[in-house]
């Protein structure tokens, strides 16, 4: 069994490898809400590939718009793959400090 | 399945923040009762590694690509659904603000599709699942599959009432990119809970880790 201090680095770890290769390697397909979107609106047949140009989104009604500071895990356009790679690492550690923030906080002094 | 704030009327995106509030509260009520310090490693290593892993969109065929949610994992491996409801809602928070994944509005509706529904089917089915004399790792595995399944299949309904999806289509499209989409959720799972089972078993749920069955309650 290894402590406490080595899970969490490890998990850290992991998680990072995980993040980095997510920046190179994951699908460019739509997720399957943004399949269902483009599916109803008769871009998409129901087993058949996604359109390159499709926009999932075109079917909803706008009611709200928020500009996020990293957008889509991104630094932005220019960004390019390193700022992808920054952005996923940013999000996991702000993570990694809430989750444990937020426990220590809650949990105060308890031991099992 | 993260539900963007052009996808539901503000009015219906307030009350599902309303129910995802109460569930909130619940789950801190939760975390302040049940939670132990012990539990710090655990939480803070899911809530990145939950983050991590849902921005690794794998491809299902169809068109289409899936990740792990991870409700199923977090109710299972802390015991209680609420933990889903705590872990969720925290990686939900981040990635709406900081990263614009699933709508602010809407976040409301997003904390009740993968933390409540996920968590709690995740939780249950695993529990009746292991009752019934599946190994734990199978019963983590389908109970995951059946979190990711309902919980679209809940957001399909709350499409409709949205008037953004037609319901029977809307029904029938969710349902099948999320029956494969949960495969991943699944598999993963049950990776995840053995390599956890293997590197740290004293900090799952009580019953968590007794392959003999007996449910995940501690």
């Amino acid at each position: 069994m290894i402590d406490n201090k080595t899970f969490m680095i490890a998990g850290l770890i992991i998680a990072i490898i995980v993040g980095g290769l997510a920046v190179f390697l994951a699908s460019g397909d739509p997720d399957g809400l943004e399949s269902t979107a483009l599916y109803v609106q008769g871009e998409k047949e129901l087993t058949g590939p996604s359109p390159e140009d499709g926009d999932p989104e075109a079917i909803g009604g706008g009611t709200f718009e928020y500009e996020a500071p990293l957008p889509d895990y991104s630094t932005g356009e220019e960004g390019g793959k390193t700022g992808e790679i920054l952005a996923v690492f940013v999000g996991i550690l702000v993570m990694f400090v809430l989750g444990f923030g937020a426990t220590k906080l809650l949990a105060s002094k308890k031991t099992s | 399945m993260h539900i963007p704030d052009a996808f539901v009327p503000l009015w219906q995106s307030a009350i599902y923040w309303i129910i995802a509030l109460i569930f909130i509260a619940l789950a801190l009520r939760w975390a302040k009762n049940e939670l132990s310090e012990d539990k710090i490693p655990l939480i803070a290593v899911l809530a990145a590694g939950i983050f991590a892993i849902q921005a690794f969109n794998l491809p299902v065929a169809m068109g289409t690509s899936g990740h792990l949610v991870g409700g199923a994992l977090a109710a299972i491996v802390l015991g209680s659904p609420y933990a889903a409801v705590f872990i969720l809602t925290l990686v939900l928070i981040i990635q709406g603000i900081i990263f614009g994944d699933g709508g602010l509005t809407t976040m409301g509706v997003n904390i009740l599709n993968m933390g409540v529904i996920g968590g709690f089917v995740g939780y249950y089915g695993y529990s009746a699942l292991k009752s019934a004399g599946a190994s734990m790792y199978l019963s983590a595995g389908i109970a995951a599959w059946c979190a990711c399944f309902i919980s679209s299949l809940a957001a399909a309904v709350e499409m409709a009432f949205a008037g953004t999806f037609p319901l029977v289509p809307g029904l029938i499209a969710m349902g099948t990119y999320h029956a494969a989409i949960g495969i991943i959720e699944g598999i993963i799972t049950a990776a995840i809970i053995y390599f956890l089972v293997a590197s740290r078993p004293d900090l799952l749920a009580e019953g968590a880790t007794d392959p003999s069955g007996g449910g995940a309650a501690a």
